[in-house]
């Protein structure tokens, strides 16, 4: 066949196709809506990505945090079969004022500052070498969980995260940041997601001075196996902190008192408490850590119950001030809150103001305080 | 006599006792440049918070101050220690200043900026900036007040005072870095996609922000913002403005960008790619026959 029938034909079947899907999906504009819905209605939920669905829950083909654009995180699907990219991370981003992953002085300097020149020269002529300049950042160091992620809040906000090492020391910094009067918080998440209560800590920063704050020690995460407990038998309170650390455990009920036990290599710490002692009724308990002389705070206080009957504790539904269910607290669920502030509330939103929030019917600045408390970034 | 003179000041003490001012942990207080003005010039006031041992997470009030002496000027909330307003300070009838924030995670420490306000004297007199309607509550998770205290301004304005120029504050920075969050819940805005976003400005404070879908102009708005697009396949940029006009934009990628075949622009190239190459194939076939029939 003739060569240039050849190309003939295939630019031809370009076109063809070109103008196929061009037309198709014009078409498909004007009746787009019907088409999708009944396919979604038909399809969706069953398991299988099929169609023009993104996902179906589990099944996101060969889609990922990563195949759209993300640096890490978990890509989930919505019920409506599309992605829902929310827990996905971004990653290190020229000019998110944190010098990390691949960013350097040459390939990035608002966040790593300016290289210094090269020095000298040629000749005779010798150089002066430049010191870098001065920036303006904080260093945080201390102690958290083996390999957890520890997380760093800029006025409420997630400034950046970082792993803490096999030995719970974590060194993290955040560069390019103002002069200024900042609140920081630091919090980590056990192995088994566990969030501690935020260490929150005001600090001035000076322009072109390195503020190193040190000695950061995450109070240790605290669960119980039961929400209530008969008489008699055991509770069992547990939690992580740092390897081989030494755990204070404290009960509350009409007096407070304290019980020891030591953290494993692992940081993992489990003391089964007698009730035997215990008063019927409510008794909280909290928990801190010792390590080589250095304390931390009580971390999250949790409550169970002593009564006739053992009732073993139930996965928790949603976060305290977690209003679109995402499993943190920051910035949306505050600006859902105060939507609703100073005015009447829907019964829809009623609903999950009594599940997250104070159930007053209302939001004022009770449920702003309590989101605060339980804030995540 | 001896167990006279104990009862003696046994009894004292607790008189006394009823007199003595409750010690409160937290103070509120309304601080200024000076306490003596000329009509026509600026009075900077601002609003501290002290915690001493406590930790508070959220505040809450009303400064309230004479209209006939005082008119604001500026209110700035650059380096407040509230990261987050459910009300800015915002003037109200001309008299008064309502604000509400939270600090995520609480706070402790003294002299904690709330914000500051820069009135312009309107006529001589005496008067007072006061605190009403405060609330202050602990970083418990429940909510329960703090016990504190206020602390209210007295002033002059008066001709017999020295001359006080306008605070100026330079602010040369943008605001802060932020990153806006696409959400929808079925409470809010009929379950559609809205954007949400929050900074601070460590100079003069946030003014205001302007939003641009895709290749539109920026418009102004607030949080939460009720997205146009709902079908996320466009760029989203949040500029965040100080009040000396510094900016700060951030450019949300599109959640679900168009999928090749479905970019209409990349189609059309590849047609008219298409049609020129097809268009010299023929050309050249059909030249070759005319050439050959001749």
């Amino acid at each position: 066949m003739n060569k240039n029938y050849l190309l003939f034909l295939f630019f031809i079947e370009i076109i063809l196709v070109a103008g196929f899907h061009f037309f198709y999906q014009r078409v498909l504009a004007d009746t787009n809506s019907a088409i999708t819905i009944t396919v979604k209605i038909a399809v969706c939920g069953d398991g299988v990505k099929e169609g023009w669905e993104d996902c179906d829950k589990s099944d996101f083909g060969e889609a990922s945090c990563s195949s759209l654009g993300f640096s890490s995180g978990t890509l989930t699907c919505t019920a409506a079969c599309e992605y829902d990219t929310f827990q996905c991370v971004a990653g290190p981003s020229c000019g998110d004022g944190s010098c990390n992953g691949s960013e350097n002085c040459a390939n990035c300097s608002p966040d790593c500052g300016t290289c210094p020149p090269a020095g000298g020269g040629g000749g005779g002529g010798g150089g002066i070498i430049m010191p870098p300049a001065p920036q303006t950042a904080v260093i945080f160091s201390g102690w958290a969980y083996p390999l957890s992620k520890v997380s760093v809040l800029k006025d409420g906000q997630l400034a950046i995260t970082t792993i803490a090492g096999p030995d719970a020391n974590f060194n993290i910094s955040l560069a390019g940041l103002s002069a200024g009067n900042y609140n920081f918080s630091v919090y980590g998440e056990d192995s088994q997601v566990r969030r501690s209560t935020l260490f929150t800590f005001p600090v001035y920063i000076t322009s072109g001075v390195t503020t190193n704050i040190s000695g950061i020690f995450i109070t240790p995460t605290i669960a119980v196996d039961k929400s209530e407990v008969k008489q008699g038998d055991n509770i069992a309170i547990f939690g992580q902190s740092v390897p081989n650390g030494k755990i204070t455990i404290s009960i509350n009920s009409d007096e407070e008192f304290f019980e020891k036990t030591t953290a494993d290599k692992n940081g993992a710490y489990l003391y089964n408490l007698d009730t035997t002692p215990l008063d019927m009724g409510q008794h909280l308990t909290r928990s801190k850590a010792i390590l080589n002389g250095e304390d931390s705070s009580f971390g999250r206080t949790i409550g169970f119950s002593v009564g006739i009957k053992t009732v073993i504790k139930a996965d928790e539904k949603s976060l305290r001030g977690d209003l679109n269910n995402d499993n943190r607290v920051n910035l949306v669920d505050f600006s859902i809150a105060a939507y609703w502030y100073t005015r009447p509330i829907s019964a829809d939103f009623a609903v999950k103001e009594t599940e997250n929030l104070n159930g007053d019917g209302k939001i004022d600045l009770v449920d702003f305080s309590i989101m605060a408390y339980y804030w995540t970034g | 006599m001896f167990k006279i003179q104990k009862i003696n000041i046994i009894l004292v003490a607790c008189i006394l006792s009823f007199f003595a001012s409750p010690v409160f942990a937290t103070q509120i207080y309304l601080q200024a440049d000076s306490a003596t003005i000329k009509p026509g010039d600026f009075l900077k006031v601002s609003v501290f918070i002290n915690t001493e041992t406590e930790i508070i997470n959220a505040i809450q009030g009303t400064v309230v101050f004479p209209d006939n002496l005082l008119k604001v000027e500026k209110i700035n909330e650059g380096n407040s220690i509230l990261s987050f307003w459910a009300e800015k300070p915002n003037v109200y009838e001309g008299k008064e200043i309502r604000f509400a924030g939270i600090v995520p995670g609480g706070y402790q420490n003294n002299e904690g900026l709330l914000f500051s306000v820069i009135f312009q004297t309107l006529s001589q007199g005496n008067g007072a900036a006061a605190l009403k309607d405060v609330q202050v509550l602990l970083n418990d998770g429940k909510g329960t007040a703090a016990e504190f205290s206020v602390s209210n301004l007295n002033f002059v304005v008066t001709d017999k005072a020295s001359a006080i120029s306008k605070p100026e504050i330079k602010d040369n920075e943008p605001p802060e870095l932020f990153t806006p969050e696409i959400a929808s819940t079925p409470e809010m805005f009929e379950g559609r996609y809205f954007l949400v976003f929050a900074t601070q400005d460590k100079g003069s404070g946030i003014d205001h922000y302007e939003i641009r879908e895709g290749k539109g102009p920026f418009i102004f708005a607030e949080s939460p913002y009720l997205l146009q697009n709902q079908n996320l396949d466009k760029e989203i940029a949040v500029k965040a403005v100080d009040k000396n006009g510094n900016e700060r934009i951030i450019v949300l990628p599109p959640q679900k960008p168009l999928l090749w075949y479905q970019n209409y622009w990349i189609l059309g190239i590849m047609m008219i790619i298409g049609f020129i190459i097809v268009g010299i194939i023929l050309r050249k076939n059909l030249w070759q026959r005319f050439t050959k029939l001749r």
